[in-house]
């Protein structure tokens, strides 16, 4: 009987490692990106972000997918029409895939190479740097992906005439926590 | 083989417990002791067995991550006809303001034949590509389950004022010109001609700012 009593103990020591896997859940996020006109300065706004991260064996994979159609400026009529511009109707998301080593998820400071799949689009931004602060069992993160309307092939939009600016900064802040 | 060597020492059961366990659990041990502090560099590469998450896992369905060329093509046609009426819109504003500017030589001490003619041939130029302005935002796609906010508005509540007025003022305008020619002072309604050309052409610039300055 003795030495059922030993195994059963070195199976509950041993669980914690057994459990290598863990995931990582989006719980709040803030989308933004900026578009600038001589005439305006705009931001469209998404808190419909979903995500989920899984590690295993010291790597992490994770995803987030926002409906393009999520993001609002305030005026109707310049969200509808970024849906147009970007081919919201045909492509509904935006998906953002990262892939790090675990040991990274607790830096002050992550790089990640970002694919983001947008307007039809496949774009890779190579060592995108985000600021995490962790609160709690959460980590905040936030960061600036630097977007442009030409990498995903997204003819500027323009008003009487003048198109917006190339540069459409995102601006990322998500809090995540462990499952 | 085993079996008949388990039979003989019972004993030894322990012992293959403990190494079947070590031998499963093997894989997890050393990707622990790669990432623990100072134990080497960080495992990059994914293991093979790992599944990246989906879109099925954020509790994304096959049809909301899949859009279709027919919305597309309201969007894209949608857009068009509001471009086309941000043009037109445009163009409107120059016969707009010359028919205001030459509303001097059509009323008054100084108006004659001639003003009036040509006040009221570019009212009806006005009149006419506010009309056609308007039926492409008018008969632009709507997109199910928008909500309009911001400054389109204003300038749909702006339309409620310059539509009727644009309709009004041309007809109050072919009233005072009828009176004038046939001798008399503009009386009656068509008296209002130039109060609600005033108060139109007022509204139809409100309605072009509003949605070319941010509040």
């Amino acid at each position: 009987m003795n030495w059922k009593l030993r195994a059963a103990s070195l199976l509950l020591a041993l669980s914690p490692l057994a459990r290598a896997q863990s995931q990582w859940v989006l719980d709040q996020s803030t989308l933004s990106y900026h578009v600038s006109h001589p005439l305006h300065q705009s931001e469209g706004v998404s808190h419909a972000a979903r995500g989920k991260g899984v590690c295993q064996a010291g790597h992490c994979d994770f995803l987030v997918a926002a409906p393009v159609k999520s993001f609002e400026s305030g005026d109707s009529n310049r969200d509808l029409h970024m849906l147009q511009v970007t081919r919201g109707g045909q492509f509904p998301l935006v998906t953002v895939r990262f892939a790090l080593p675990e040991a990274e998820l607790a830096s002050a400071t992550i790089h990640c190479d970002l694919e983001i799949q947008f307007a039809g689009q496949t774009v890779q931004y190579k060592q995108v740097a985000f600021q995490r602060v962790a609160q709690g069992n959460q980590a905040r993160i936030s960061g600036i992906i630097p977007a442009t309307l030409s990498d995903f092939k997204i003819d500027p939009p323009s008003l009487l005439g003048v198109a917006v600016k190339n540069e459409m900064p995102v601006r990322v802040e998500m809090t995540w926590h462990p499952q | 083989m085993l079996r008949s060597a388990l039979r003989n020492r019972p004993s030894a059961i322990p012992g293959l417990v403990v190494a079947c366990l070590l031998v499963s659990l093997s894989p997890s041990l050393m990707a622990q002791a790669a990432n623990a502090p100072g134990g080497g560099q960080p495992v990059a590469a994914p293991p093979a067995n790992q599944a990246p998450p989906s879109l099925k896992d954020l509790g994304i369905s096959p049809d909301q991550s899949q859009g279709s060329a027919a919305d597309q093509s309201r969007l894209d046609r949608r857009s068009h006809m509001l471009k086309i009426h941000q043009r037109l819109g445009l163009i409107t504003l120059a016969p707009l303001i010359a028919t205001l500017v030459t509303s001097n030589s059509a009323a008054g001490r100084n108006s004659s034949t001639s003003g009036r003619e040509l006040h009221g041939a570019l009212g009806i130029t006005t009149a006419g590509l506010y009309l056609t302005t308007a039926y492409f935002a008018i008969r632009a796609p709507k997109i199910a389950g928008t909500k309009s906010r911001g400054p389109i508005v204003l300038h749909k509540a702006l339309a409620c004022i310059h539509g009727p007025g644009m309709v009004l003022t041309p007809i109050l305008g072919a009233m005072a010109y009828s009176q004038r020619n046939s001798g008399q002072k503009v009386h009656g309604i068509a008296s209002a001609h130039s109060a609600v050309a005033a108060v139109t052409g007022v509204a139809y610039g409100a309605a072009m700012l509003s949605v070319m300055i941010k509040f």
